[in-house]
């Protein structure tokens, strides 16, 4: 199992991501070691992250549960905790009261599905350039899971717009910058189930992939245009006041978890994979000896 | 329906929280296992195949 | 080589101007259903017009997208035309631009049905042609490279709108914007700022699309 370096990533990312915000809870301010907070708070994403996508290439094409086991464990203690201080702590907020809470699951998945997507656009990418079906496999992986995280954020928001602004759906641009990203990644996963030639559909998805997140941020554009001269309202989506450490472990959490489960979702595609492009060696024997 | 806006604060959500919460753990629960059922389907199938070979 | 190209599909155009038609009556018949989803209300049909007649012309997209590589699908010629000692980006744009022309003529085309269904009329035909311009090309850009993969899959009807219908959703929305502004009147100015909306649009998925169209017909 290659997970020194990642480990060590992550251990840091963990660290700095909510390990100094228990601390600072819990009256412990001296764990951050005296660095700004702005820093604190790149240096618990930028190497979380990091790890999370090394350890996740690490251990893809590996053979063993260990890895993905290892993951859930972390995602389930980090999604307990961050759960419990969200639910149970955190202060109800001054003009959403408890709706607030559901910003802990909301935001940790909104930053998770859009890395998802964004790995799914760096696989599409490097598989164009170099061809190897490892990044395919990669590719379809973390597009299923975008897909699922997606989906997810679409409810979220649903469920916190009805008690806030009254309406299951208020157009905020980022929700509906989400909603057409999800159906576009259905359609890629639909592409692909849709053509039988492994190649054929690694190059076409990576290319649909490709077109598909660079027009993300023109749609996020034109829809926050579009609404801006319709809403009366400011929409904040995500509020002034909050608590960062329920954020922070359900973040560590979510992505613990979306990590287990490209990496089991890249085997599955794998292994078909491997089956599609293995030569019908049974088959012929089989017909061998019916002759 | 609970909830609702009273002098510009949003009272009693906690409905809202709880189905956001169960939506958001179910959902990931049942694709994680929809995930791993499909892995093991995958291995036995690939190891049936290396076994008649 | 792309004048060539240019030339080969327009000349394709001609000889199918029969199925032109028929998309066109196609269009029409949705800008019809449209007013019957909304009933004989003349107020909104007016203030949706700009909407409808985008909505029909999308939808036409896909019967005409789809059609203009009907002929490649034919007896390989797909495979000849890449033997063709040529940049296989040439073939790319010579299609993408006679699509663009074909969807420009039918949104032209449906126009006057929209002014006649929802007396939505305007005299500011020159803005209108050039909003009509920009949407299409945005249209046409894209709907060409994803028609060029569809046809050669299973499933073709289903998934080049699939496909292309979340795509295209910036180009819907500032095409129907600024066709509303030209049609009911713009007394804060904005039709300039979804024009560049719509230009940045073209410009990106016109050099994407070419950059990336080689991968999707080789072999």
């Amino acid at each position: 199992m290659k997970t020194a370096f990642p480990a060590i990533l992550l251990a840091i990312g963990a660290y700095f991501g909510f390990v100094v915000a228990v601390g600072q809870f819990h009256g412990m301010p001296g764990l951050a070691l005296g660095l700004p907070s702005g820093l604190i708070a790149t240096l618990a994403a930028g190497c979380g992250v990091a790890g999370a996508i090394w350890f996740l290439f690490a251990n893809d094409h590996v053979d063993s549960w260990r890895p993905p086991q290892i993951l859930i464990g972390l995602a389930l203690l980090c999604l307990g905790f961050g759960s419990y201080y969200g639910l149970f702590v955190a202060p109800p907020e001054q003009f959403m009261g408890e709706v607030q809470r559901i910003m802990y699951v909301h935001v940790p998945t909104a930053w998770n599905a859009l890395l998802a997507m964004t790995l799914a656009f760096a696989c599409a990418v490097i598989f164009l350039f170099n061809g190897d079906f490892k990044w395919d496999s990669r590719m379809e992986g973390a597009i299923e899971t975008g897909v699922v995280l997606a989906f997810l954020l679409c409810c979220q928001g649903a469920i916190w717009a009805k008690p806030t602004w009254g309406v299951w759906w208020d157009w905020d641009p980022r929700l509906t910058t989400t909603a057409v990203l999800l159906f576009a990644f259905l359609g890629i996963l639909a592409l692909r189930k849709f053509v039988e030639d492994p190649a054929r559909r690694a190059i076409w998805s990576a290319v649909a992939t490709i077109i598909a997140y660079v027009d993300v941020p023109i749609v996020y554009f034109s829809v926050r245009w579009w609404n801006s001269l319709h809403q009366q309202q400011s929409n904040p989506g995500t509020v002034s006041k909050q608590f960062w450490l329920p954020l922070r472990l359900n973040a560590f959490g979510i992505l613990f978890l979306m990590v287990a489960f490209i990496m089991l979702r890249a085997r599955i595609a794998s292994l078909r994979l491997k089956q599609e492009m293995a030569p019908p060696m049974a088959e012929i024997a089989e017909l061998g000896e019916a002759v | 329906m609970s909830g609702g806006i009273d002098a510009g604060m949003v009272t009693g959500g906690w409905n809202f929280v709880i189905a956001a919460y169960a939506v958001t753990f179910s959902v990931l629960f049942i694709y994680g296992v929809s995930i791993v059922t499909r892995l093991r389907e995958e291995r036995s199938r690939t190891t049936e195949e290396a076994n008649r070979q | 080589m792309l004048a060539a190209a240019l030339r080969k599909e327009l000349l394709l155009q001609w000889k199918t101007r029969t199925q032109m038609m028929a998309v066109f009556v196609f269009g029409a018949t949705s800008l019809l259903l449209f007013s019957f989803a909304v009933g004989p209300n003349s107020e909104a049909l007016r203030l949706y017009s700009a909407g409808f007649l985008w909505l029909g012309l999308l939808l036409s997209s896909t019967l005409t997208l789809a059609e203009s590589f009907q002929a490649e699908m034919e007896n390989r010629a797909l495979e000849g035309l890449l033997l063709l000692p040529s940049d296989v980006r040439a073939l790319y744009y010579g299609k993408a631009i006679a699509n663009w022309f074909q969807l420009a003529l039918l949104g032209v085309g449906l126009v006057p049905v929209m002014v006649v269904l929802y007396d939505a009329g305007t005299t500011d035909l020159l803005r209108l042609l050039a909003v009509i311009l920009l949407g299409t090309a945005g249209l046409s850009a894209p709907g060409t490279l994803y028609a060029a993969m569809t046809s050669q899959a299973r499933a073709k009807q289903t998934l080049l709108p699939l496909l292309l219908f979340p795509l295209i959703v910036p180009a819907l929305l500032a095409s129907v914007k600024a066709t509303s502004l030209v049609i009911l009147g713009d007394p804060m100015k904005q039709l300039p700022s979804w024009i560049s909306l719509l230009t940045a649009f073209d410009a990106i998925y016109w050099s994407l699309c070419g950059l990336l169209y080689h991968h999707v017909v080789e072999e």
